[in-house]
């Protein structure tokens, strides 16, 4: 059968307990089907397909299963996994200040070259705030990691963390692509190899499949 | 006598509203929040005995009791990622089952841990 989409990337979903991880990627799970079959087994992963400035992308998102209790997570779910929300939630401080050691967790475990972005949750929650946006900004800037405040309950930037984290891993691996077969581009892909400024990604570079 | 024959061509008829060369002639969907699930001509037509859990399972059944029905008509699909949109539970024995990715309403199938094959039930999904 005829390729059905131009790229394929594996994202997962850490940070502690109760951070809201399931809901982000399960928007309704405390709706009515919660009686249901399925909410009794739960989900394990799940499939979307997204279009990424006219290119068709798969995301695979897999949630930890509620291995975060032991506070890590083992290479092996980390396998293969080119994107990750570090998510809190910003009415838990601590659930914030661990965002540093998922970053270690992550660092010890996972690919060096995994795309990573951070998700202050539950932002709906004004009255009960511990951590404010401006802490959130400063870590992420501390740490060169993209960060943005959602709200799964309000579906508030929840589909544009996940483009966001699609188009980065997208354009690293054109880049990649490109550094490591200069001589495959075209002329006016390899002129733009030899610029200093960055330009937006060509799309003549086709992302790789896995 | 005749009755029979009658029955089935009707069952052909209604099936040919869906199924075109073997395929899925229209985009399935979810039947409660129209999440799109498999877009035109990508899954197999085939009739199978399989059971599946109902979607829902009532208050009034007893405990770890999983009330089925038998379905015999489903779309197969070879490779997971010619979805369009679909969730996946955690196994139960030899399988996951198939649920919306947006609404999870489900199983509308399951996906068989052998084959890695996934099935979705005509009946479970809405053609449009």
């Amino acid at each position: 059968m005829a390729k059905t989409y131009d790229c394929l990337f594996k994202l997962l979903l850490i940070g502690d307990s109760g951070v809201g991880k399931t809901s982000i990627l399960f928007r309704f799970s405390e709706d009515a089907f919660n009686i249901s079959f399925i909410s009794t087994i739960g989900i394990d992963f799940k499939i979307r397909t997204i279009d990424l400035d006219g290119k068709k992308v798969k995301l695979q998102i897999w949630d930890t299963a509620g291995q975060e209790r032991f506070r890590t997570i083992t290479t092996a779910y980390y396998r293969g996994s080119m994107g990750i929300m570090l998510v809190y939630d910003v009415t838990n401080e601590k659930s914030f200040e661990n965002i540093k050691n998922w970053i270690r967790n992550i660092e010890e475990n996972a690919s060096a070259d995994v795309e990573k972005m951070i998700l202050g949750n539950k932002c709906d929650l004004d009255s009960k705030r511990q951590v404010s946006k401006e802490r959130g900004e400063q870590l992420a800037i501390e740490y060169q990691i993209k960060f943005v405040e959602t709200s799964a309950k309000d579906s508030l930037n929840v589909e544009y963390a996940f483009f966001t984290l699609a188009r980065d891993i997208k354009a690293k691996m054109e880049k990649k692509q490109e550094a490591s077969n200069p001589t495959r581009g075209s002329g006016a892909h390899q002129l733009r190899a030899n610029e200093q400024q960055r330009r937006p990604t060509s799309w003549l570079s086709r992302c790789s499949l896995l | 006598m005749s009755e029979p024959e009658v029955n089935t061509n009707e069952e052909k008829k209604g099936t040919s509203d869906f199924v075109e060369d073997g395929k899925n002639k229209m985009v399935i969907k979810c039947k409660y929040c129209l999440s799109k699930i498999l877009e035109k001509k990508t899954a197999v037509y085939v009739e199978q005995e399989k059971e599946l859990p109902l979607m829902f399972q009532g208050i009034d059944r007893k405990q770890g009791e999983i009330k089925k029905e038998m379905l015999n008509e489903y779309y197969h699909v070879d490779n997971m990622y010619i979805f369009e949109n679909i969730g996946f539970t955690h196994q139960v024995d030899n399988y996951k089952y198939l649920t919306c990715a947006d609404c999870e309403a489900g199983p509308v199938g399951y996906y068989d841990l052998d084959s890695k094959h996934s099935y979705i039930a005509l009946s479970r999904i809405e053609h449009s």
